[in-house]
């Protein structure tokens, strides 16, 4: 007889989701439905007739940790648009800006994952803050990591949280000599770190996932050796970058995206016949409680050729690098590897750039009205930005995040877990659930229904 | 060290109306040229992430942060407060990691104080853009106060700029008092 758990809010993401699993006697998740609860808000709708010196700024807005993928996204759906091709230094100083924020978001996800894990070879979990030794010399590595990721993207992108320098057409000024050493300096700093940095962590992730049992709120839980594995494919659009053209990037091709009603995924109305008082804060849902994913989710379900798929560093690493790890440990590892790629990415984009060359292009065009699409590779995954400008106006401007297309495939990586396990497989993903939720959902036949969901 | 002795961040989202308070300020204070120790930052809704877990209180001695807050006053009227005077806050996610959280495990190292306005209209979670015109009047006189607190006297000159912004409204000036 199938049990209903609502675990609600999941916790150290950001913004507000849930998970309404159905489990089996022995805990074994049957069904599992992760889904947002942050109100769809509707950008897109706010951008039409601004200028597309705006509309990235108001995209950058909508979340409080990914603004930068967000401003770079947005600035080249417009640039594809209109149609301007960008000198190539202001192309590296995105690529260090973009690079930057990735070193600063895996090291934050850092401290985020480990009070999952355990100190190798003791019963103890991290406690990320504590001023005790192993784990005060890992925080302060952590610490660093992040101070260099926020200062490089300072220094590329203007300011490190919302960038200023990034505009239609280019950058508004190449960095100096000076600057560009200093970044040089950090980068190589940065790296030894990111190296011992990705060690730790992945000793850690590996120890705990070959355990036989963890501990969660006190209640001993079998870890199966395939939680999280999903069989819903990848998505990448570029090893660390992005692109903006179908002939550099034919595995992105928008045709082949559809985006449907949650209505169709989810589970119906239920009612929680599970309750556990020992679960991580404050426990599980109330028995009795009525939960309807259906209706509660805010997020449509993008598709690609069809299926859900998964996007983030695995999906890039199993892209562009072979990779081939699966489940929640294939995935944190994944994130772990981008660590040092980040730093040798960079240090080569600052070895090629020209601090004397032009960074703005030498003609901007108005736009006629043609459908431009960027794809930038957030720390989380792709984040495509479409874009229609007419005479320097936006007709129609749209978003979709990396959280949205992982919603989905978390659902589908749930199944045959324990129950206990669901928000560590959910972690995996680093979801930015406010992110996922700003956005119009369309139908099958392409109609904008999201007026359903904004009600 | 990325952040300097004096930090200066402006927190809210400009998407809501008039919770982009802390970035309109940040951006009006970009004008003024500040002491090589004093950094001003757009912090918009990454306060949490991107500045306030990441300040080192051996280099950092002061944090200003401006927000807007639910006071009960007039909208407009803007007020100081402690860290002792936000709500309890909880390291859960990277959301609920709210301004009190981090700020909490600092504020017996780092001199924080927090300007507050009273907004006048919110939309979360619809989007508006745009200060509502109380708000707007507002920014000088948080400038002033901030400029008393990390002592620069920018004498006569910070008095032009205000009615440089405020040419057509100068009624205004100086209409909103410090609580």
């Amino acid at each position: 007889m199938s049990k209903v758990v609502e675990i609600s809010p999941t916790t150290r993401h950001e913004g507000h989701s849930k998970l309404v699993l159905k489990v089996n006697d022995a805990g074994i998740i049957e069904t599992g439905n992760w889904c947002s609860i942050t109100p769809v808000r509707g950008v897109e709708k706010l951008a039409v007739g601004k200028t597309p010196e705006q509309v990235p700024k108001i995209a950058s807005r909508v979340c409080g940790i990914c603004p930068i993928a967000h401003n770079l996204a947005a600035t080249e759906a417009m640039e594809a648009s209109i149609k301007c091709e960008i000198p190539n230094d202001a192309k590296m100083l995105r690529h260090i800006l973009q690079l930057a924020n990735r070193l600063h978001s895996i090291a934050l996800h850092n401290i985020l994952l480990l009070p999952d894990y355990y100190i190798p070879g003791t019963e103890t979990k991290i406690n990320p803050f504590t001023a005790e030794e192993p784990v005060r010399t890992v925080a302060k590595r952590i610490q660093r990591l992040r101070e260099i990721g926020q200062t490089i993207g300072q220094i590329a992108g203007g300011d490190c949280i919302h960038p200023r320098n990034t505009r239609v057409g280019g950058m508004y000024r190449n960095c100096s000599e000076q600057a560009k050493t200093k970044m040089y300096d950090l980068a190589k700093e940065g790296l030894v770190l990111a190296h011992a940095q990705s060690e730790f962590m992945i000793a850690v992730i590996r120890s705990y996932h070959k355990r036989d049992f963890v501990d969660v709120g006190g209640m001993k839980v079998p870890m199966p050796k395939d939680l999280g594995y999903h069989n819903q494919g990848y998505l990448a659009t570029h090893a660390f970058y992005g692109s903006s053209s179908l002939d550099e990037c034919p595995s992105w091709d928008i045709n082949r995206f559809k985006e449907v009603r949650p209505w169709d995924w989810y589970m119906g109305e239920m009612e929680v016949s599970l309750e556990e008082p020992r679960y991580p804060i404050g426990g599980t849902t109330k028995l009795g409680t009525k939960v309807n994913p259906q209706m509660e989710a805010c997020t449509g379900i993008p598709m690609y050729d069809g299926q859900p798929v998964e996007v983030g560093p695995r999906a890039r690493l199993v892209t562009y690098k072979n990779y081939d790890e699966k489940g929640t440990v294939g995935q944190n590892v994944a994130r772990q590897m981008e660590y040092q790629d980040c730093l040798y990415e960079m240090i080569d984009c600052l070895d090629a750039l020209k601090t004397n060359g032009k960074v703005v292009a030498d003609f901007i065009p108005d736009g006629d009205g043609s459908l431009g699409w960027a794809s930038n590779e957030a720390p989380r995954g792709t984040d495509v930005h479409i874009a229609r400008v007419k005479d320097w106006k936006v007709q129609y401007f749209s978003m979709l995040v990396p959280t949205t297309w992982n919603f989905a495939t978390c659902s589908a990586a749930l199944r045959g877990a324990p129950w206990q396990l669901a928000e560590v497989i959910m972690r995996g993903y680093d979801p930015c659930v406010s992110c996922a939720t700003h956005m119009i959902v369309l139908d099958e036949d392409n109609k904008v229904v999201a007026q359903k969901l904004i009600q | 060290m990325l952040y300097p002795e004096i930090v200066i961040a402006g927190c809210g989202n400009p998407l809501f109306a008039d919770d982009g308070f802390g970035p309109a300020v940040i951006e009006e204070m970009q004008n003024l040229s500040l002491p090589d120790n004093v950094m001003i930052v757009d912090a918009g809704l990454g306060g949490p992430h991107f500045i306030f877990t990441l300040l080192d209180p051996e280099v950092t001695k002061k944090l200003i942060i401006v927000d807007i807050a639910d006071f009960g006053a007039e909208p407009g009227s803007i007020t100081k407060l402690r860290v002792e005077d936000l709500p309890p806050g909880a390291y859960r996610d990277a959301h609920s990691w709210d301004l009190a959280e981090p700020l909490q495990r600092i504020k017996d190292r780092v001199d924080i104080t927090i300007i507050g306005c009273q907004p006048a209209r919110v939309t979360s979670p619809e989007f508006e853009l745009g200060l509502s015109e109380e708000l707007q009047k507002a920014i000088p006189k948080t400038i002033q106060v901030i400029l008393e607190i990390i002592g620069v006297d920018y004498g006569t000159t910070i008095k032009y700029l205000q009615e440089e912004r405020q040419r057509g409204t100068a009624k205004s000036c100086g209409s909103t008092e410090t609580r």
